[in-house]
């Protein structure tokens, strides 16, 4: 295994999973730089969760590498790649739904990176800390399963944050806001990036993508369509008929 | 703190002067109680705090009850020896078993364990080590007091263990792990480890109980060692009580086990029927058991029976 240069945090390279007869991720390759925030899009089912999922452990990849930090991920539990720094919120969200808010965040805190905070009191306090980040905090002696939409996607956000992750994989953390919370939360990540995190984000709201990425990165039908900075993956003909039908493109 | 502890404490006090200020009767129904209180209690480190129901602890129960047995029995060695080595049989089986049997979830999983149990049943009926189907005997000894203390000793050993487990890391992974395992794993959680920690604790804590009831009934076999009705009163009474809670259990054991004596001695025949009713109402009324109910009861009143049928869809 050779040594990764050091500006690349993650690498994928020739990624395939395949579902039954089903190609949901079909050779992909791309990088992610330290720092980066790249956004990654494409209509409904071309794969984008599925490589997610490939990332953070959820699924196992048929076929091609992943190297994250110099180390060869593809085939470690979930619970390694957390470890390692690789935190994710889930589209289908999955709260600890009997657990309170400050609780559910509280397990971010005590895994995650490097283990997590094994004292349960400092894992409290940065659980605390994230909620304030995240707006959270009024709700905090909740249960999950009592918050309403958008605060169950604050939710997500906060337990990966709680995790302290090098990377930070967010699936559609915006779906279902209003727009001046698409706002709060695209304010809210740029300021994560600032803290040093690099993300990999997921959205159908375009103006976010826009606004947030420094790079995109488009799907289709399972495969990579385009790579590069928002402003001329937008004008890609590929990208304009993925999305609008070739009619119009 | 002291506050918080006050109430148990004083009740174990009480519990261990029984053989003191109590008849013999009153010993007879306390070694019972004691033993299913602390088989609840160990159910509870798995079933209650990830949420894996265990129809396999009469396994683990049933391993402890034959490792005191055959140890003495066969082999005339002291009662400690046969109970370490129940102990031992019964947390390797727990770790043989449990990294295939816990990728299973749900109904999955407990038709597993119980299939566990009758399988280690047939077993044990065959080995001529173990008595075949007819049993063994094991020396007989008059010493009640050590047997009930024996119990309450293991009883609050396991209770400590809960109250560890329920504030530490350990226990907030299992949790973790119950509400929603994917999330778990991918948060840090390693889930195999941890489930498999849980199994051989619970494991240990109903051996060490199936060890020192052989000795006390001095006579057993395959149908007693591995009953699953036992089984089935561990996860009633832990669920009555409050799963996932230190307490729950025990006080869940404590109140369905003196219902049932008091019914079974007066009106025997309708016992059973009543038994399964409270079980039944407590299900639809209190899914999460008595602490629960106590904490909400005391938050808002007889509104919480209501949000709690509202909440689970009864």
């Amino acid at each position: 295994m050779s040594a990764e240069p050091a500006a690349s945090l993650l690498e994928a390279r020739g990624l395939t999973r395949r579902f039954q007869g089903l190609i949901a991720v079909n050779d992909v390759s791309f990088s992610l730089r330290s720092g980066e925030i790249l956004g990654l899009i494409g209509p409904n089912g071309a794969g984008k969760t599925t490589l997610v999922s490939l990332i953070s452990g959820t699924l196992l990849p048929d076929a091609g590498a992943l190297v994250f930090d110099g180390r060869r991920i593809e085939r470690l539990a979930p619970f390694r790649r957390a470890h390692l720094g690789i935190g994710r919120t889930f589209q289908v969200m999955k709260p600890f739904p009997g657990l309170s808010v400050l609780e559910n965040v509280t397990v971010g805190a005590l895994f995650g990176k490097d283990g997590g905070e094994r004292n349960r009191a400092r894992a409290r306090e940065r659980a605390r800390a994230m909620l304030d980040l995240t707006g959270l905090a009024p709700r905090l002696a909740q249960r999950a399963d009592a918050l309403g939409g958008p605060d169950r996607k604050r939710l997500e956000l906060a337990k990966a944050l709680a995790m302290q992750p090098k990377l930070l994989l967010l699936d559609e953390v915006m779906a279902g806001l209003n727009p001046v919370e698409v706002d709060e939360v695209v304010a809210l990540i740029k300021k994560i990036r600032e803290g040093g995190v690099s993300i990999l984000v997921i959205e159908h709201v375009i103006k976010a993508i826009r606004s947030l990425s420094d790079r995109v990165l488009v799907l289709h039908h399972g495969q990579k369509i385009a790579e590069g900075e928002p402003a001329s993956v937008f004008r890609d003909p590929r990208v304009v008929e993925a999305y609008l039908g070739k009619r119009r493109a | 703190m002291s506050s918080r502890w006050g109430v148990p404490l004083l009740g174990a006090a009480l519990l261990g002067a029984v053989p003191w200020i109590g008849d013999e009767t009153m010993m007879q129904f306390g070694i019972y109680l004691l033993l299913v209180a602390a088989l609840a209690q160990a159910w509870n480190i798995l079933g209650g705090f990830t949420g894996y129901a265990s129809f396999g602890n009469s396994t683990f129960y049933g391993l402890g009850v034959y490792g005191t047995a055959i140890a003495m029995a066969q082999f005339d060695l002291p009662f400690w020896v046969g109970l370490v080595l129940g102990a031992i049989l019964a947390m390797l089986c727990a770790l043989l078993i449990g990294l295939p049997i816990l990728r299973l979830r749900g109904p999955y999983f407990a038709i597993a364990t119980l299939g566990l149990n009758a399988a280690l049943s047939a077993l044990v009926a065959n080995l001529d080590i173990a008595g075949r189907n007819i049993g063994l005997i094991l020396p007989l000894t008059r010493h009640d007091v050590l047997f009930y203390e024996g119990l309450l000793a293991l009883l609050l050993a396991a209770t400590l263990a809960v109250a560890w487990i329920s504030s530490s890391r350990f226990g907030m992974g299992l949790i973790a792990i119950r509400e929603d395992e994917d999330a778990a794993a991918v948060m840090g959680v390693d889930t195999t480890l941890y489930k498999i920690a849980a199994l051989v604790l619970s494991s240990l804590f109903s051996a060490l109980a199936g060890g020192i009831y052989a000795y006390y009934v001095t006579f057993i076999d395959p149908a007693s060692a591995f009953d699953p009705k036992l089984n089935v009163q561990m996860v009633i009474m832990a669920v009555f009580g409050g799963p996932g809670t230190v307490l729950g259990p025990v006080v869940g054991a404590f109140i369905l086990y003196s219902i049932y004596q008091a019914l079974a001695s007066s009106i025997s025949t309708a016992a059973a029927l009543f038994y399964g009713v409270v079980i039944i109402l407590a299900v639809i009324f209190m899914p999460k058991g008595l602490v629960d109910l106590g904490w909400g009861l005391r938050r808002m009143g007889p509104r919480y029976l209501l949000e709690t049928v509202r909440q689970y869809r009864l």
